[in-house]
């Protein structure tokens, strides 16, 4: 009897889970292999990893002050992706958020209670304004907007290097290549880990509600699955696409805007991390739903704490790296094959 | 090596000699794919001289057949038998090595290609490093020994779809083949193109060739066929002499029951009357994206509980009135009246707030977001009114109650309404999207090619749900390509070409030659009792 592969339109949930699970094993046996090769004890060293990650309340507060970002450029990515528009510039939004809520926090005067909402609300105004112009391009003259958000990121960054060294450097001589300590901060709530998370599970809840139980989310939902349908119902596709986009860029603003006011309490050249560019990792593992960014952003970030824990042990951040990167790449092909069964005949 | 044997006559009949084998022979087939048998123990004779019809609904196997016969399917049981030897195809060039060739449904030519490229291309005769007039040469030699008249230098995407069909008729011939299988070629085709195809496959059996032609339109059938095997449910239900057959017995054979395929113009005394102007198209002209004029100066009027066809080849310039009249493109200039009032420059919403249901011609692209839930496309007329909305909501729980009405209204079984709405087949679909759109339609339905793809008891079906609508006062206008479904429905037919209407007529004055000459761009002469 032979045997047959046969694709089906679409994977039942029980498989593509399995396929996910598979994925991230196979990621890690496979960067097991690599470190054996290079002459390191993955067994050894995955158990510290864990030790070190799940073992001490500082391993869980480490990955807790990690997860905040990555959920906001995760869901920043997962946003865009609803209208059908892939959002690259999580990054240069995240520099343009932070930026704007350090310009507030220190020339702003006024006490914290007004002056950390008024940060919030500038972070975000600051990434929707960074995606303004990549957003019209779209909406109007079908401009790519994977190209503009891309080279936009790097505007914004090296933006925030001249004035972190420059213009707003800190004037007291203590620090080379910030700013100074800004004034206000995020409170904490569980040693280091600040009220951005649970702020960033309210956003996250918030969005999700937006897209399941409103018109306008069905509306989007329509509209990026096929605009031509959009079109033969009606629906207003340019306006949901500015909307969403703008929606997009902010909250990969307020990303920025907790990591300098909750976390680093500078600005500074490098902020960001990378958490913009992480974050399209997230809202793939997410599948761009916005629920789904909270366990992928978690993974992400145990991942990023599992990278520094190797570190100390002698192992470059490029292997880390390189081990995120697997992760995506065995979840792409493991998606792929879900949608695989073999037959016979 | 180019001359096949000159052509005979098309009168003269091949009578193959007593006891010739057949030229193909298929014992047994069977094929099964995961939990449905394609087909099984089919067996079908086709004689030297024959044209054979294939008759059967969608899904009665008979593209898995053939499929197995020109080697793109490999059969589980059964064997073919060509010229009386056992053959098995691996690939669909073994099969044409064969001599068993077949024209696809939707053309495999190379449209930037001219004619005589396009023949030549994949094929071991074809001569290495010849010049362009070597090449056009050889498929004017091609053209009159096989008796096809083709352009050789014209560039295929210049050519009608019917002298493309012949191309790739011609393609086929060429490669010696003694069995052609057509996969319902008329569907593209104007009735003066469909009988110039029938004269010429007529010819092609005169020489002792077979031909294979699939179809479901029983009109055809029993003109062309000599005899003809009905496939049901993967099955063979009888071969008959064609001679022997008519329509209903065929449909009866076909479906397992009566259907039919009767005059629908009647009307129940209950049925409201033709009625009041609901829509005017007044000289209206639009562009389609490149630029390029696709209606000009068109003027329409749909009255209410009136059935008003469009007929025409496809691509006249149908798909773009349904869009200026459902407000998804705006005419360039020209008046669209709704009710007297002027909707030039309203939206699709506003069309659809008016009472305008529109079931689109590319349903899966245009009428359907295929990767989101059945529920999600079910509702995207009512989405925003309660009780799904009351504004701003939107209750998912009372979407997925509409969806599951709208299904049973269109016999449509859903295992689950949170799946794909491309994982349904395309006449569910169909059917879905028809009884989505008759939900909002209360003043008119545009339906362009409803049954397009589908079986002789859907068409029946859908026919229905139009004059459902016709007789509760709907104006409705239906565009289609089969002149048999518009004379049967339509109460007058108006006629496409080129972004115009050449003529409208009333259905019980209408001849078909007429409307197959306007049709092919034949103005109807001025008749002084009725404008259009």
């Amino acid at each position: 009897m032979a045997y047959r592969i046969q694709r089906i339109p679409s994977a039942p949930p029980s498989v593509a889970f399995a396929a996910r699970g598979m994925a991230i094993v196979l990621a890690l046996v496979t960067a097991g292999i690599v470190l054996a090769a290079l002459g390191f004890n993955p067994l050894a060293l995955g158990w510290q990893v864990l030790r070190t990650t799940f073992g001490s309340s500082y391993g869980l507060e480490d990955v807790g002050l990690l997860v905040i970002p990555l959920i906001f450029t995760g869901l920043a990515v997962a946003v865009g992706q609803k209208i059908g528009a892939q959002n690259i510039g999580a990054e240069g939004q995240f520099y343009a958020g932070a930026f704007a809520a350090t310009g507030v926090a220190l020339f702003v005067p006024g006490p914290t209670a007004v002056i950390l909402p008024l940060m919030f609300v500038a972070g975000a105004i600051g990434g929707a304004i960074w995606i303004l112009v990549p957003t019209l391009a779209r909406a109007y003259a079908d401009v790519n907007e994977l190209i503009t958000t891309l080279l936009l990121n790097f505007v914004a960054t090296l933006m925030v290097y001249w004035v972190a060294t420059g213009p707003w450097l800190d004037p007291s001589g203590r620090a080379l290549a910030t700013t100074a300590r800004l004034p206000h901060e995020v409170p904490e709530f569980w040693g280091i880990v600040h009220w951005g998370l649970p702020v960033a599970g309210v956003v996250v809840l918030l969005v999700a509600a937006l897209f399941a139980f409103t018109r306008w989310g069905y509306e989007v939902r329509i509209a990026g699955s096929n605009p031509q349908a959009a079109r033969y119902a009606g629906m207003p596709f340019r306006r949901h696409l500015i909307v969403v986009m703008l929606l997009s860029g902010a909250i990969a603003g307020l990303a920025g805007m907790f990591e300098v006011a909750g976390t680093v309490h500078r600005l500074q050249g490098g902020i960001s991390n990378n958490f913009g560019y992480l974050g399209i990792m997230v809202a793939v593992l997410a599948r761009s739903s916005p629920i789904g960014v909270l366990p992928a952003a978690a993974l992400m970030a145990v991942i990023l704490n599992s990278g520094i824990v190797l570190q100390t042990q002698g192992i470059t951040v490029s292997t880390v790296l390189a081990i995120t990167g697997l992760i995506l790449f065995y979840t792409a092909i493991g998606d792929e094959l879900a949608r695989y069964r073999i037959v016979r005949g | 090596m180019i001359a096949p044997e000159p052509s005979a006559p098309a009168t003269s009949r091949f009578v193959p000699l007593p006891g010739t084998a057949p030229i193909v022979q298929l014992r047994g087939i069977a094929k099964y794919f995961p939990g449905v048998t394609a087909n099984e123990d089919v067996d079908l004779d086709v004689m030297p001289g024959e044209i054979h019809a294939l008759l059967g609904e969608n899904g009665a196997g008979k593209s898995t057949l053939m499929n197995i016969l020109t080697g793109i399917y490999q059969p589980d049981a059964g064997e073919i038998v060509i010229d009386g030897y056992p053959k098995s195809f691996a690939s669909p060039v073994e099969a044409i090595a064969a001599g068993v060739g077949m024209v696809h449904q939707h053309f495999k030519l190379v449209k930037a290609f001219t004619v005589a490229e396009n023949i030549h291309l994949g094929w071991s005769e074809t001569p290495k490093a010849v010049s362009a007039a070597v090449l056009e040469k050889r498929t004017a030699d091609l053209s009159r020994a096989l008796n096809l008249a083709v352009d050789p230098a014209a560039r295929v995407s210049e050519l009608s779809t019917g002298e493309q069909q012949r191309v790739e008729i011609l393609r086929v011939l060429t490669r010696k083949a003694r069995v052609l299988i057509l996969d319902e070629p008329t569907a593209v085709l104007t009735p003066a193109e469909a009988h110039e195809l029938f004269r010429a496959l007529k010819d092609f059996v005169a020489r002792g060739n077979a031909v294979i032609f699939i179809s479901h339109k029983l009109d055809e059938v029993l003109e062309i066929s000599d005899r003809v095997t009905v496939l049901r449910g993967g099955r063979k239900v009888a071969t008959e002499q064609t001679a022997d057959c008519t329509e209903t017995s065929l449909a009866r054979l076909m479906v397992g029951r009566e259907i039919v395929l009767s005059d629908m113009r009647a009307r129940s005394p209950q049925a409201a009357p033709i009625g009041a102007t609901v829509m005017a198209l007044d000289d209206v002209r639009a562009e389609d994206g490149q630029g390029r004029v696709v209606l000009n100066g068109l003027s329409l009027t749909l009255r209410a509980g009136e059935i008003l066809g469009i007929a025409g080849v496809a691509g006249n310039g149908q798909k773009e009135l349904t869009q200026v009249i459902t407000g998804m493109r705006r005419a360039t200039s020209g008046r669209i009246l709704v009710d007297g009032a002027d909707f030039s420059h309203a939206g699709a919403a506003d069309f659809a707030d008016f009472g305008v249901g529109h079931i689109p011609e590319d349903r899966l692209h245009s009428g359907l977001a295929p990767a989101l839930s059945i529920t999600d496309n079910s509702v995207i007329r009512e989405y925003d009114r309660p009780p799904l909305s009351n504004g701003l909501g939107y209750n998912g729980r009372a979407a997925t109650a509409l969806a599951r009405q709208i299904a049973e209204a269109a016999s449509v079984a859903v295992p689950d309404f949170g799946m794909p709405v491309r994982n349904l087949s395309g006449g569910n679909q169909q059917r879905l999207v028809a009884r989505r759109e008759m939900r909002i339609a209360s003043r008119v339905l545009v339906a362009a090619y409803p049954s397009r793809g589908l079986d002789v008891g859907a068409i029946n079906m859908m026919m229905r749900y139009l004059v459902e609508l016709r007789d509760k006062g709907v104006a409705v206008l239906f565009i289609s390509e089969e002149l048999e479904e518009l004379l049967n429905l339509s109460d007058r037919i108006a006629v496409m070409f080129h972004g115009e209407i050449m003529g409208v007529v009333d259905t019980a004055e209408a001849d078909i030659d007429t409307i197959g000459l306007m049709m092919g761009g034949k103005r109807l002469a001025a008749d002084p009792r009725k404008g259009h």
